[in-house]
């Protein structure tokens, strides 16, 4: 645990209620951590969520408007219209919906209320590339190559930097993210070209036609870390995950520790990612994501909320991320130092997606039976039982299953087990993807890039 | 002559439910050194009198149930009223106001659309109800 300035502690009041603005497996998580510590629950639901019966475990559960996201779950009115009704003190966002978005920390600390999360002005800054790099490199933050700023309009300046940095280079929206709005530029011949198309694309997918440039990594790996902060000023980093296995830039499979990385390179690291935190007066959970490549690593960009994948780490470190990131936001300071922070063993995590396993193709319906695994080391965050409607309407991940064994090798043992003993039935999964990828010998050795699930569905497809 | 209070929230509600019928976006009173402003925002949860009740068929009773237009604290009749709760069943039109849903200030009525026999009140006085969820039945006349 470090410990920096205590400026915002005053600020924090208590509260007894939370209100949890999100649905699925995450909302029952978030809802199980408030009860652990004692603290009551407002789940608020769509239309299309209304039978959810997850959502008679919280002591209100309310709907607020009709199935569409932008209606509900995306709401910001509705959400804090729900919070004043019930009296809730605080705002959970979970992830996804308005976890990122600094207008609606704002508003709901403006209603007087506390957003489990962090400040806004720490959102917009991470949600800003230009300035997250920037703050990175004050703070120490090793980063891929490119300036801290955004790219200019003259042709010649473009050029140049191009060149510094060395082909291939790749422009990215200053506003972007998940994959979106950005372009990799093989060669000088097609730069003008490729930076005009992405800055129109940013203009009009993000409002901003602000760009940057950094070097393009052939082949790196998806390697995170995991920082946890109070408002006292203590800051710690829980482990790091190796999220890779990855299609379309969305993660299938994650894993903590990320293999094959020794301590003193990943120290050095995640205690930079520490040291911005405290620089930035972060609070709260955050995830610090980088592309590491040929033993060096390059910060992509930082998470401000609770990750999917949390589980691994919680499963590694003992420590209940969810219940942290509460307490934290309740003002209580952290009660683990740095030194006491451990990674026991290996744990992963398979997201279950209800979904086509060739095609991706969404796949919504009745689960009409379920059968999940249980035993030592295996857990699974779900919200969906038998006779459960998947909706047509929100993202397709419909639960997690998670191992955690002492070593990386017989974790994939456990998963292969935990794997074939899941039988969902009514609905297709991605089960059959995932019980191929933990038979698949290049990702049980270790160390696959974020290209490796791509060229494997490639090759599937090809024989 | 006798002397109209604008801060009156009864005279308010008189004033925002004529202005919205005749399609004005807003008034401005000054009245001693007070001054009342209205503004009506179409579609937006706010002071906006006039609220559609939507309506959802039920097929086993042939019932149509009112569902509550937002979430809110339902009321069956307003603040200010001192008549005595109406009996159930009885017959309602188009348009008849069937109780309130209370948004902190704000009182959004909850109507009837169609004609029938109202049957039953589904949500009792002061309870919490969500967005969609059914406050009245209503049997359709034949």
């Amino acid at each position: 645990m470090q410990n920096g300035q205590d400026s915002s502690a005053e600020r924090v009041p208590g509260f007894d209620t939370v209100l949890i603005a999100n649905r699925g497996e995450v909302a029952l998580r978030i809802l199980r951590a408030c009860k652990d510590l004692g603290l009551k629950t407002v789940m608020v639901c769509s239309q299309a969520d209304r039978q959810a019966s997850y959502g008679t475990l919280a002591d209100t559960f309310l709907c607020i408007g009709p199935a569409s996201a932008g209606k509900s779950y995306l709401n910001r009115d509705a959400i804090l219209l729900a919070a004043r009704l019930t009296g809730a003190g605080a705002v959970h966002p979970g992830y996804g919906f308005l976890s990122e978005n600094a207008a609606f920390s704002e508003a709901v600390e403006d209603a007087g209320m506390v957003f489990i999360g962090p400040t806004a002005q720490s959102i917009a800054t991470m949600g800003d590339k230009i300035a997250a790099k920037s703050a990175m490199i004050a703070a120490g933050v090793p980063c891929v190559p490119g300036p801290d700023s955004a790219l200019p309009d003259d042709r010649t300046a473009v050029e140049a930097i191009a060149s510094k940095i060395g082909y291939p280079v790749i422009v990215k929206a200053a506003g972007g993210g998940g994959g979106r709005g950005m372009r990799v530029v093989p060669d000088a011949g097609v730069l003008h070209e490729s930076v005009s198309v992405t800055r129109e694309e940013a203009r009009q997918a993000f409002g901003s036609p602000a760009l940057y440039m950094e070097k393009f990594l052939q082949h790196p790996r998806h390697i995170e870390i995991q920082v946890l902060c109070d408002v006292h000023g203590n800051a710690v980093w829980l482990g790091h995950r190796d999220c890779s296995m990855q299609r379309r830039h969305q993660k299938v499979i994650e894993e903590a520790p990320a293999p094959g990385i020794a301590p003193d390179v990943i120290g050095p690291v995640a205690e930079a990612c520490v040291r911005a935190c405290l620089q930035i007066g972060y609070r709260g959970v955050g995830t610090f994501e980088f592309l590491y490549e040929d033993g060096g690593f390059y910060f992509i960009e930082m998470n401000t909320r609770l990750q999917v994948e949390h589980p691994v780490t919680e499963m590694t470190s003992g420590i209940d991320i969810v219940q942290a990131q509460i307490k934290a936001a309740q003002g209580i300071p952290l009660d683990v130092a740095q030194a006491a922070v451990t990674v026991d063993g290996h744990a992963f995590e398979c997201r279950i997606n209800a979904e086509d396993p060739t095609t991706f193709l969404a796949s919504a319906g009745t689960v009409t039976a379920l059968t999940l695994p249980s035993g030592p080391g295996i857990r699974v965050d779900t919200h969906v039982h038998a006779g459960y409607r998947v909706s047509p309407y929100y993202d397709s991940l419909i639960g997690k299953l998670i191992v955690h064994a002492p070593s990386r090798a017989e974790a994939i043992v456990m998963m292969r087990t935990a794997l074939a003993g899941t039988e969902i039935e009514g609905i297709s999964t991605n089960l059959p993807l995932l019980r191929m990828l933990f038979n698949d010998e290049g990702f049980a050795a270790g160390g696959t890039d974020i290209h490796y699930l791509e060229k494997w569905l490639k090759r599937r497809s090809a024989s | 002559m006798s002397r109209v209070n604008f801060g009156d929230p009864a005279v308010i509600a008189s004033l925002a439910a004529a202005l919205e019928a005749a399609g004005v976006d807003g008034i401005e009173i000054e009245q001693d050194a007070r001054k009342v402003r209205i503004v009506i925002e179409r579609g937006i949860l706010g002071a906006v009198p006039q609220v559609d009740a939507s309506q959802h068929s039920s097929a086993a009773t042939h019932a149509i149930s009112v569902a509550a237009p937002t979430a809110g604290l339902f009321c069956s009749a307003h603040p200010a009223s001192v008549a005595p709760p109406l009996e159930l069943p009885r017959e309602v039109v188009p348009g008849e106001m069937l109780g309130f849903i209370r948004v902190g200030p704000i009182l959004l009525p909850v109507k009837a659309s169609g004609t029938g026999i109202l049957m039953r009140s589904l949500a009792g006085d002061g309870s919490l109800v969500g967005y969609g969820e059914p406050l009245f039945e209503i049997e359709p006349c034949p």
